[in-house]
């Protein structure tokens, strides 16, 4: 198991160098200059001068890469272009709100999708089941920008259950919970609408099975068969849409945070773009980074632990 | 004398531990913003910095709260000011006893030399152009500060307002801090920055000691919210006393609808033109700029945009700057535009390349224009860029017809400087935002801007938009205001009716009843 974890760890070694470069690249391709959006429209050719030579966005741009790389390589990622605040700092902020909504909203589409797949492969065709297949279809579906904005309407507004302003004092479990509830259900929903159709298919195709029909001969209850052999053997499929849409749910709560208003990584990387914030576009691409392939290694060794024959390849 | 002095200081100093920020009320404010930028005030170009800098800033002078017309501009950290005879020289003496935030003692003439070579140095501000005529800056004693100038200026006090460059800075603070002091800037305005919390909010705290007296509000709290249905839905859930609003007809109906809301709509007016690049075809023919004048219908872009928020622009510079005339801009009138173009040698109608912003304001203005031009045969074929690309390729001179919409210090002059003279033709080494390549007016402007006969300055800016408005340089469209929405609970202090930080300003007055 050993072998195979440091065997994944370095795979994702050149993965991260690539995705470095590409980022790089990406933030210099976009046009738009950072100096003009700090100085605004009535700065001076010679203050833009001034200010492009202390961001260093003058220099070659393989003197820039260099300095970059050598910075990402000892973990430094700068600060930033336009606030001159710590980068780290500045995620550091913002990542425990950005990670609370996306392990919410995934507990809360396991939870949901789960059940609601395993229950419509165990009725197929009949009415549970079209009501399971639709619902997961309307899920899918709504923009989160309109769901959102449909639960506000009814939970904050009419209701008065939750605030429309979901930033959190991260200090008060309470207070955290309260403003993310709704959030992770908007940004939940979709990836149970996801894990129910993807559960529902493996499942059928699961329990069509002949060791299942040779399970169900040989007397083992309907418990036993569904939720071991049933179950076990469709969790590779559920296990890698559930590692992909992780990567999807970071990328939907950038939404799901300008709805809600919560600081997060969406929301610093949208500022960021729109002010042409290189370094803070390159530092917040690396923790993207990190996070897609942490989640995508954990996927593996989950593999491995559900099913030994991955191990063994 | 000094021990009476050193009394009232320490006096003042108890006054200001006893009172506490924290039992006073925390006006909470909804902004359009991801997050603030540059808090440094002579780097806050954006509006979502402009208008936090207000709250924690003085200029030498000021506009008066709730005013963005020069004839209000009154005493701020001056109390007086004289001039020479020829207007070049300029002494302007210091309140006593005024405080910068935390413990960084008493604001002295020092502070005010050091903020405003600051604020004309380019590598320091992005305002270093409005200081250019100025050629020193000294602290002749601790409450007297000596501007000497190299020409004169239409208006220096306008140039030391409270307003971009004008602000005043902790000289100490400044140094001390570095590139830090963007993020962390100390003046003395009536609320000092608390923290920042990267896209979610600035937390401002009051400053007890403002020299005009405490704030009755304790805390603001300036929140990021981008999304205008979110920031809209938490102003009606009452989560938000102070609403950035939006300059349409339909936005103010509705929150006028809401009750308990007052919906404030204020000067400065943001003109919008489409400026003509004349030295490149199509538009290097008048006779096309013409008709392209009398394709735009002014009344039908005000009733779309709402006649309360917006109106029409009658000259190249806004209405209400102190210079502006009404420069007889063409009439609509479709069918003369279309029988300047059949004489122009395009009958068969003209299509023409135009880089935009995908900014949805701009955008859809630009394509109630589009239709408009239609009608009279122009075809404007949109290039619909991101924002920042937009900026970057009108600048390179991409795109013949450029949208623009701005505000600027209220004198002609500056509307007439960056954008119509000669100098500040984009791709030039001292380009500002001339898109139009226009120079005709450029005897005018200059002579203007060193006259020191108002009425021959007057007649000089009106000679100077007419020949502007004549050779079709740029077509004005419509002017459109600022918008708040607030809690009747909110209380200025003041009658809001402009504000040259774009957003109300919060005064030791303000109060939330």
């Amino acid at each position: 198991m050993l072998f195979f974890l440091a065997r994944r760890l370095l795979a994702a070694v050149p993965t991260l160098l690539a995705v470095l470069t590409l980022v790089f690249v990406i933030v210099r391709i976009v046009p738009g200059d950072p100096a003009l959006v700090i100085l605004g429209d009535q700065a001076t050719p010679d203050a833009a001068a001034a200010l492009r030579a202390k961001l260093g966005t003058d220099r070659p741009l393989w003197d820039q890469y260099a300095g970059f790389m050598g910075r990402a390589l000892t973990g430094d990622i700068g600060t930033s272009m336009v606030t001159g605040r710590p980068i780290a700092a500045e995620i550091a902020a913002v990542l425990p709100h950005t990670l609370d909504l996306t392990l919410a909203a995934m507990v809360f589409g396991i939870l949901l999708g789960l059940p609601a797949g395993i229950w419509a492969a165990l009725h197929r065709n009949r009415a549970i089941d079209v009501a399971a297949r639709l619902l997961s279809l309307l899920g899918l579906s709504f923009p989160v920008f309109v769901s959102g904005i449909f639960l506000l309407l009814a939970f904050a507004l009419h209701w008065r259950i939750f605030p429309v302003i979901g930033s959190a004092d991260l200090a008060d479990p309470l207070d955290r919970l309260h403003k993310l509830l709704l959030p992770a259900m908007t940004l939940g929903l979709v990836m149970a609408a996801y894990i129910t159709r993807v559960t529902r298919s493996a499942m059928l195709q699961s329990l069509g099975e002949d060791f299942i029909r040779t399970a169900r001969a040989k007397g083992v209850p309907h418990r036993r068969i569904v939720w071991v052999h049933g179950l076990r053997n469709a969790s590779l499929p559920i296990v890698t849409v559930v590692g992909l849409y992780v990567g999807i749910l970071l990328g939907n709560s950038v939404l799901t945070e300008i709805v809600f208003n919560r600081p997060g990584l969406g929301k610093l990387i949208v500022g960021a773009l729109n002010q042409r914030d290189y370094t803070m576009l390159q530092g917040l691409m690396v923790i993207y980074c990190v996070l897609i392939v942490a989640v995508n290694t954990a996927t593996d060794l989950l593999y491995g632990v559900l099913d030994p024959r991955v191990r063994a390849a | 004398m000094a021990g009476w002095r050193a009394a009232l200081l320490g006096a003042a100093w108890l006054v200001g531990l006893a009172w506490d920020a924290t039992a006073q009320p925390v006006l909470r404010v909804g902004m359009a913003a991801q997050d603030v930028g540059r808090l440094d005030p002579h780097f806050a170009t954006s509006t979502i910095d402009r208008v936090v800098v207000g709250w924690m800033f003085n200029g030498l002078v000021r506009f008066a709260p709730g005013s963005a017309d020069p004839a209000t501009i009154e005493p701020d950290l001056a109390e007086r000011w004289d001039s020479s005879a020829d207007g070049k020289t300029w002494t302007f003496h210091l309140r006593r006893g005024v405080r910068f935030h935390g413990n960084y003692g008493e604001l002295t003439a020092e502070d005010v030399a050091f903020s405003l070579k600051k604020a004309g140095t380019a590598a320091s501000s992005a305002f270093s152009a409005d200081f250019r005529s100025i050629g020193s800056v000294e602290a002749v004693d601790p409450y007297t500060v000596r501007i000497v100038l190299r020409e004169n200026v239409p208006s220096l006090l306008g140039i030391l307002t409270n307003y971009s460059g004008g602000y005043i800075v902790s000289k100490r603070a400044a140094e001390e801090r570095g590139d830090g002091f963007t993020r962390a800037p100390i003046g003395t305005g009536p609320f000092a920055l608390d923290r920042v919390t990267p896209s979610q909010s600035a937390e401002l705290v009051a400053h007890a000691e403002y020299f005009r007296e405490a704030p009755q509000i304790g805390r603001i709290s300036y929140r990021f919210i981008p999304s205008d249905a979110s920031r809209d839905l938490a102003f009606q859930n009452r989560e938000l006393d102070l609403n950035y609003g939006r300059s349409d007809q339909t936005w103010v109906n509705r929150m006028r609808q809401q009750p308990g809301v007052t919906v404030d709509i204020f000067e400065p007016a943001e003109l919008a033109i489409l400026n003509l690049n004349i030295t490149q075809p199509p538009f290097n023919d008048l006779r096309v700029r013409q008709a392209l004048a009398h394709a735009v219908n002014r009344a039908e872009l005000v009733r779309w945009r709402g006649t309360d928020v917006s109106r029409e622009g009658q000259s190249l510079v806004p209405r209400g700057y102190l210079g502006f005339i009404e420069a007889g801009v063409l009439p609509h009138d479709p069918v003369r535009a279309r029988a300047l173009l059949a004489e122009a040698g395009h009958g068969s109608g003209l299509t023409v390349k135009v880089i935009h912003t995908q900014l949805p304001e701009m955008l859809n203005m630009m394509q109630v224009v589009q239709q408009q031009l239609r009608r009279a045969g122009i075809t404007l074929d949109l290039q619909v860029v991101e924002h920042a690309t937009f900026h970057q390729q009108i600048r390179q001179d991409l795109s013949p017809l450029v949208y623009y919409s701005a505000a600027r210090f209220p004198v002609a002059d500056i509307y007439l400087t960056q954008f119509w003279h000669g100098r500040s033709i984009v791709k030039t080494p001292t380009a500002v935002t001339n898109f139009s390549h226009c120079s005709q007016a450029d005897a005018q402007i200059d002579a203007a801007r060193v006259s020191t006969d108002r009425e021959e300055q007057l007649k000089l800016w009106g000679e100077a938009q007419r020949i502007l408005v004549q050779q079709v340089c740029g077509v004005p469209l419509v002017e459109t205001l600022l918008v708040f929405a607030r809690r009747d609970a909110l209380d200025y202090g003041y009658p809001l009716r402009g504000s040259m930080s774009l957003g109300p300003p919060i005064t030791e007055r303000t109060r939330l009843r």
